[in-house]
């Protein structure tokens, strides 16, 4: 009796987990960009390599989680000597830490399509919380992540030392991404 | 003291500007040499900011000397000085005006094409940015600048050495003219 209760129940647990909500993004529609200022100087870079492992729907949020594996040396911010400067030790220090990842299990409704999500970003070594806000939209097999965080670059060593003034270059970097999304 | 140059020789505004601008020139030359070796640290983006700094005043004394050569006008050559000759000095006069313009709209075009930096003119006022950020157009403006300095330090060689072979071989009055009159009466 036990045993066939417990295939019953594998029986209903394997599709919901199924749909629960594997999400594949089409890297050329899918962008992961950052912003800051450089003494009064705005200035926009992205990510050309990154790799999302989303997991989410809205109807269970304790089964979501996003994984998200970021190649820093891909940081392209249109200006060759800022690129090598960002890849340099005193920022991502990119031949010692030449990987940065997020990864949240812990997710908000924020009403109207909007989320949170409280994860953690790991930083030339270092680990801490970070947000991330986003709008979720699906229809159909697709769906699109839009998401904002905001970044205290000190808090992870990027760019200390000569740099960590904050009129030299701000101190909160926004970061931003938009995924486009298959079901799996 | 006529403030306009005379067919025998230049008077003192057109000495002025020639002489300032020379020596600034001589100055971002060597800024310039030193500047792209230094590491790239906001410790040292100070010597970056004199550069174009000075660069800049020397955009705005330029243009106040082409339209003060304009209205003043110019000695006359040495006598004796051959057509070729004539010809040959005016043909580095104009390339030296015309270098000398686009080094400084080259580097200020390099500094706005970047967009790494808001330049502060000697850390007063906020230069404004010619064109958005633009690699293209970065690495285009930044050949001209580098290239733009060789031909400068060509011409540069060639004026002054024409000068020197007027002084010391030809020993006719050119480099005199360029120089106060109270100079040439006391020599």
């Amino acid at each position: 009796m036990w045993k066939w209760m417990l295939l019953l129940g594998a029986a209903l647990a394997v599709p919901a987990a199924a749909r629960g909500a594997d999400w594949q993004a089409d890297p050329a529609a899918s962008s992961l960009e950052f912003s800051g200022a450089a003494e009064g100087e705005a200035f926009t870079g992205r990510f050309k390599q990154f790799t999302p492992l989303i997991r989410f729907d809205p109807a269970d949020l304790g089964g979501s989680r996003f994984e998200v594996d970021i190649d820093l040396a891909s940081a392209d911010t249109q200006n060759a000597e800022r690129d090598e400067t960002l890849r340099g030790s005193d920022f991502f220090s990119v031949a010692r830490f030449p990987r940065a990842s997020y990864l949240a299990t812990a997710f908000r409704d924020l009403g109207g399509g909007r989320y949170a999500a409280d994860g953690t970003l790991t930083l030339r070594g270092i680990a801490k919380p970070v947000t991330l806000e986003f709008i979720w939209s699906a229809q159909g097999e697709g769906a699109t992540l839009e998401g904002k965080a905001t970044v205290q670059r000190l808090d992870f060593d990027v760019g200390a030392g000569d740099w960590a003034d904050d009129s030299t270059v701000a101190h909160a970097i926004g970061v931003s991404t938009r995924l486009t999304l298959r079901a799996r | 003291m006529s403030l306009r140059n005379t067919d025998d020789r230049w008077a003192w505004p057109s000495m002025t500007l020639h002489w300032l601008i020379a020596v600034l020139i001589l100055a971002l030359l060597a800024v310039g040499w030193v500047m792209v070796d230094l590491p790239r640290t906001p410790r040292y983006f100070w010597v970056y900011d004199l550069h174009k700094s000075i660069g800049l005043t020397v955009l705005a004394l330029m243009l106040l000397r082409l339209g003060w050569r304009l209205y003043a006008g110019a000695p006359r050559p040495v006598p004796g000085t051959g057509a070729a000759q004539h010809l040959a000095a005016q043909a580095v006069h104009v390339a030296i005006y015309v270098v000398a313009l686009a080094m400084p709209i080259s580097g200020w075009l390099y500094d706005s094409a970047s967009g790494l930096r808001a330049l502060k003119f000697f850390g007063m006022v906020t230069v404004p940015k010619l064109v958005a950020p633009d690699p293209q157009l970065k690495d285009l403006s930044h050949g001209v600048h580098e290239w733009g300095a060789w031909v400068l330090i060509a011409l540069i060689v060639a004026h002054a050495g024409a000068a020197l072979v007027h002084h010391l071989v030809q020993r006719d009055r050119t480099l005199w003219r360029m120089l106060p009159a109270s100079f040439e009466q006391s020599r």
